[in-house]
C-alpha cells in the first residue's frame, strides 16, 4: 500500500466516523421483491416500510439513533432470499430484519436469522412454517387459514349466502385460505358446491366462468392477488354473472380496482387495512402514504409500516441492540398499528380482528370487522 | 351446454395461441431460429394496444397502430440480433433470443411500471346469449372473428401473390429461391414484420379479455407457443394452427375436469409428451 492511498484511506475512515458521532444508525434489515412477478407488492411494501422508517426518525428515532432500512431485492425466490438474508446478518450487521416479501423467500430467509439469533418479522407472507423458525421469528399479519375460517364466517353468517364455490390459486397463499375456508365452512351453515384451481399465471377464466354459470352458486370464494382477481371478476361480471365474490388481502390494492374497472364494486374481502378506521395511527398512515407517494394505500404497504413500527417500538423499549433483548420486547408487544392492536402468542403469530371491506364507488370501504378471538386464533406450536 | 361452452371456449384460447405461435413457426421455418422472445414483441402489442386506446378512444386504431409498431420492431429484432447470428451454430441465436426475452421484461417493468396498465375505459364488456343459456362475450366473438379474418387474409396471401409464392419458395429452398431472383433479405423482413404484427394482435386481443397488461405477460406465452409448433411439427404452418386449437380446447375441459390433478400447462405438456411419443415428428409435422 502506497503512503498515498494510506492516507486516503485514513481520511475515508476518519470521514466515515465523524458523521454517526451525532447520531448513530441503528440498521435493520429488509427483503422485498422489486424485480420479477412480485415487484408490484414490493415496491408498496417498501414504500409503507419507508415511510414507517422516516416517521420513527421524525419522533427521535430509537432513543436518539436513527433507524437505517438495509434494503435488498429478493425477487420472491427462495435462492435469492438465503444469501441475502446471510449478508444482512454478516456483512450489514443488522440488528433485526423485516420480511416485506411472499412466503417462499420469507420462509427460506427465516431459518437463517433464527440460527443467528436476529429478530426477523414477516410483514404480509402467510405460510404457517415461517413463524415455527423459531421463537426470533414473528409475524404481523394473517397465516391463511385463520383468513380463510374469517371468509367463510362472512359469507355463511354476516351475507347469509350458503352455496360456495371456490377458486384456489395453486400456491401456500391460496391452499392455505381454502382450507381454513373449507374447516369453518359448515360450522356456518356454507356448502361447498364446486372447487376449481388456477395458477399464478393465469389470467384467462374462460372455462372456469362458463363452469361457475353452471354451478350457480351464491357466493364465489376466490382466493388470487389483484393481478389474477382483477381479470377474473371483470370476465366473470362481462359474462353477467353477479355472484358476490369474496376475496382476501390479495384483491387489497388500489390496482384491482383500476383493472376489474366497475365490474369491482361490490367485491367484498378480508384484509387487515381499514380505509374508514377511526383509528388515528390508521388514519394518519393512509393519509402520509398518499401524499409520499400518490398513489392510495393498501394492505401490503400497511402491513410493511405495521411490521417496521413493530420492530421499532420493541427496539425502544429493549434500550439496546441486544438482539435476545429486542426478541423479548416484540415477543411482549402490544401496540396500536395502521394494521390495529398487534399482540403476539406464543408462535410469534399476531393477534388482531379481521377487517372486511368493500369496493363502493371505486374504493375500498368499511363492511364489517370479524373478532371473533375463537375463530381466529393463530397456530400455536 | 357446458360442454359447448368448454368448447368455445378452447376455441377463443386456441384462436390467441395460433396468432402468437404462428409467428414462431413463420421464423423457425425461414431460419431454424427458436425465436423464443417472440413473446417480447406480444407483451409489447398488448401495451401499446392499451396505451393507444387509453389516449385516441378508438381500439381499431390502437389496434392498428400496435400491429404497425410491433411488426417494425420484429424486423428490427431480425437485423440487429438474428442477422449477425446466422452463420452461428442454431443454439447461440437461442440464447440471444432468451437473453432479449429475460430483458424486455425489466424493460418493460422499468418504462411503464410493475403494476401493469388496464384500459381505463375498457371497450367490449358485455355479452351476448346466441341461444338459450349460451352466451358468448363481445371479446371473445373478436377474438375469434379476428382471428378468422388474419388467418385467412394470411392464407390467400401465400396462395395467391407473387409476394406469398416468393415466402413459400423462400422456405422451401432458399438458395433455388436466390436462384430465381429471390430477394431473400426482404422475405425474412416480411416473414418477421408479419409474425410479429399477429402476435401484437394477439396480445391486444389477451388485453382485452384480462383488461391487464403486464410486464412478465409474455412468460407463458413464450413457453406455450415453443410446445405449441414443436406439437404441430416444427415449421409447419397448418400444424400450427391444429396444434394451437387442440392445446386450447384440451386446457379448457382439463382446467375443470382435471385442474385438480395437473394444473393447465402441465395439462399441454403431457399432451405435447403423448403425442411426441406416438408421432416424434409432431401431429403435421414431415419426417
Amino acid at each position: 500500500m502506497t503512503l498515498k492511498s494510506k492516507l486516503l484511506g485514513a481520511a475515508i475512515s476518519v470521514g466515515l466516523m465523524a458523521a454517526p458521532a451525532f447520531a448513530e444508525n441503528v440498521k435493520i434489515g429488509f427483503n422485498v421483491p422489486l424485480t420479477g412477478f412480485a415487484a408490484a407488492d414490493g415496491e408498496s411494501a417498501l414504500n409503507g416500510a419507508q415511510l414507517a422508517v422516516e416517521q420513527v426518525n421524525a419522533a427521535g428515532g430509537i432513543n436518539g439513533d436513527m433507524l437505517e432500512l438495509v434494503v435488498y431485492d429478493d425477487q420472491a425466490s427462495p435462492k435469492e432470499a438465503v444469501p441475502i438474508a446471510q449478508k444482512l446478518i454478516e456483512k450489514d450487521g443488522v440488528v433485526a430484519a423485516v420480511s416485506g416479501s411472499y412466503s417462499g423467500s420469507t420462509r427460506a430467509a427465516a431459518g437463517i436469522f433464527q440460527e443467528a439469533g436476529v429478530p426477523y418479522i414477516s410483514a404480509y407472507a402467510i405460510h404457517p412454517d415461517i413463524t415455527r423458525a423459531g421463537n426470533y421469528v414473528f409475524r404481523t399479519s394473517f397465516v391463511g387459514e385463520v383468513q380463510g375460517r374469517a371468509g367463510a364466517k362472512l359469507a355463511g353468517e354476516n351475507l347469509g349466502l350458503k352455496r360456495a364455490v371456490i377458486l384456489t390459486i395453486k400456491n401456500d397463499f391460496g391452499q392455505s385460505l381454502a382450507a381454513g375456508f373449507k374447516e369453518a365452512a359448515a360450522k356456518f351453515g356454507v356448502e361447498v358446491i364446486g372447487e376449481y384451481e388456477y395458477s399464478i399465471k393465469d389470467r384467462q377464466f374462460g372455462p372456469i366462468v362458463s363452469k361457475i354459470r353452471s354451478d350457480n352458486p351464491d357466493v364465489i370464494y376466490a382466493t388470487g392477488y389483484f393481478f389474477t382477481a382483477g381479470p377474473l371478476v371483470s370476465q366473470l361480471r362481462a359474462a353477467g354473472i353477479t355472484t358476490t365474490v369474496i376475496g382476501q388481502e390479495g384483491y387489497d390494492s388500489q390496482h384491482y380496482i383500476e383493472i376489474a374497472g366497475p365490474a369491482a364494486e361490490g367485491t367484498i374481502i378480508t384484509t387487515s387495512l381499514d380505509r374508514d378506521s377511526s383509528a388515528a395511527e390508521t388514519q394518519d398512515f393512509i393519509k402520509t402514504f398518499e401524499a409520499k407517494t400518490g398513489h392510495k394505500s393498501d394492505m401490503v404497504a400497511a402491513s410493511g409500516h405495521t411490521a417496521i413500527k413493530v420492530l421499532a417500538a420493541a427496539m425502544k423499549v429493549a434500550g439496546t441492540t441486544d438482539k435476545a433483548a429486542i426478541r423479548d420486547a416484540i415477543a411482549a408487544t402490544n401496540l396500536v398499528a395502521s394494521t390495529g392492536t398487534i399482540s403476539f402468542n406464543a408462535l410469534g403469530e399476531v393477534q388482531k380482528s379481521v377487517q372486511v371491506q368493500i369496493v363502493k364507488d371505486g374504493n375500498w370501504h368499511h363492511f364489517a370487522v370479524i373478532d371473533d378471538a375463537a375463530l381466529l386464533a393463530p397456530p400455536t406450536e | 351446454m357446458l360442454y359447448l361452452e368448454l368448447l368455445l371456449q378452447g376455441i377463443v384460447q386456441g384462436s390467441i395461441y395460433a396468432l402468437i405461435a404462428l409467428g414462431l413457426t413463420l421464423v423457425y421455418g425461414l431460419l431454424r431460429i427458436l425465436h423464443v422472445a417472440h413473446a417480447a414483441l406480444f407483451t409489447l402489442g398488448a401495451y401499446l394496444g392499451v396505451i393507444v386506446t387509453n389516449a385516441t378512444g378508438s381500439l381499431v386504431l390502437a389496434t392498428a397502430v400496435s400491429m404497425v409498431v410491433t411488426g417494425v420492431v420484429g424486423m428490427a429484432v431480425y437485423k440487429l440480433a438474428y442477422e449477425p447470428l446466422l452463420g452461428k451454430p442454431p443454439f447461440i441465436a437461442l440464447i440471444a433470443s432468451i437473453a432479449m426475452f429475460i430483458a424486455s421484461e425489466e424493460i418493460f417493468r422499468i418504462i411503464f411500471g410493475p403494476y401493469g396498465l388496464s384500459y381505463t375505459n375498457p371497450p367490449l364488456q358485455g355479452y351476448y346469449e346466441i341461444f338459450g343459456g349460451f352466451y358468448l362475450k363481445y371479446g371473445e366473438m373478436l377474438v375469434i372473428g379476428l382471428s378468422i379474418v388474419m388467418l385467412s387474409i394470411l392464407g390467400w396471401l401465400s396462395g395467391n401473390t407473387r409476394l406469398g409464392v416468393s415466402w413459400r419458395a423462400t422456405v422451401t429452398d432458399p438458395s433455388m429461391a436466390r436462384a430465381f431472383g429471390i430477394n431473400i433479405q426482404n422475405v425474412r423482413y416480411l416473414n418477421f414484420f408479419i409474425g410479429s404484427a399477429l402476435a401484437a394482435a394477439a396480445g391486444v386481443l389477451v388485453a382485452l379479455l384480462n383488461n391487464l397488461v403486464e410486464p412478465t405477460m409474455g412468460s407463458v406465452a413464450s413457453y406455450k407457443a415453443l410446445a405449441i409448433i414443436v406439437l404441430g411439427g416444427l415449421g409447419s404452418i397448418r400444424g400450427t394452427l391444429v396444434a394451437a386449437m387442440a392445446i386450447g380446447i384440451i386446457e379448457s375441459f382439463g382446467t375443470i375436469y382435471l385442474g385438480h390433478i395437473l394444473g393447465r400447462d402441465a395439462l399441454a405438456f403431457a399432451f405435447l409428451i403423448l403425442v411426441l411419443m406416438v408421432r416424434p415428428q409432431g401431429l403435421l409435422g414431415a419426417k
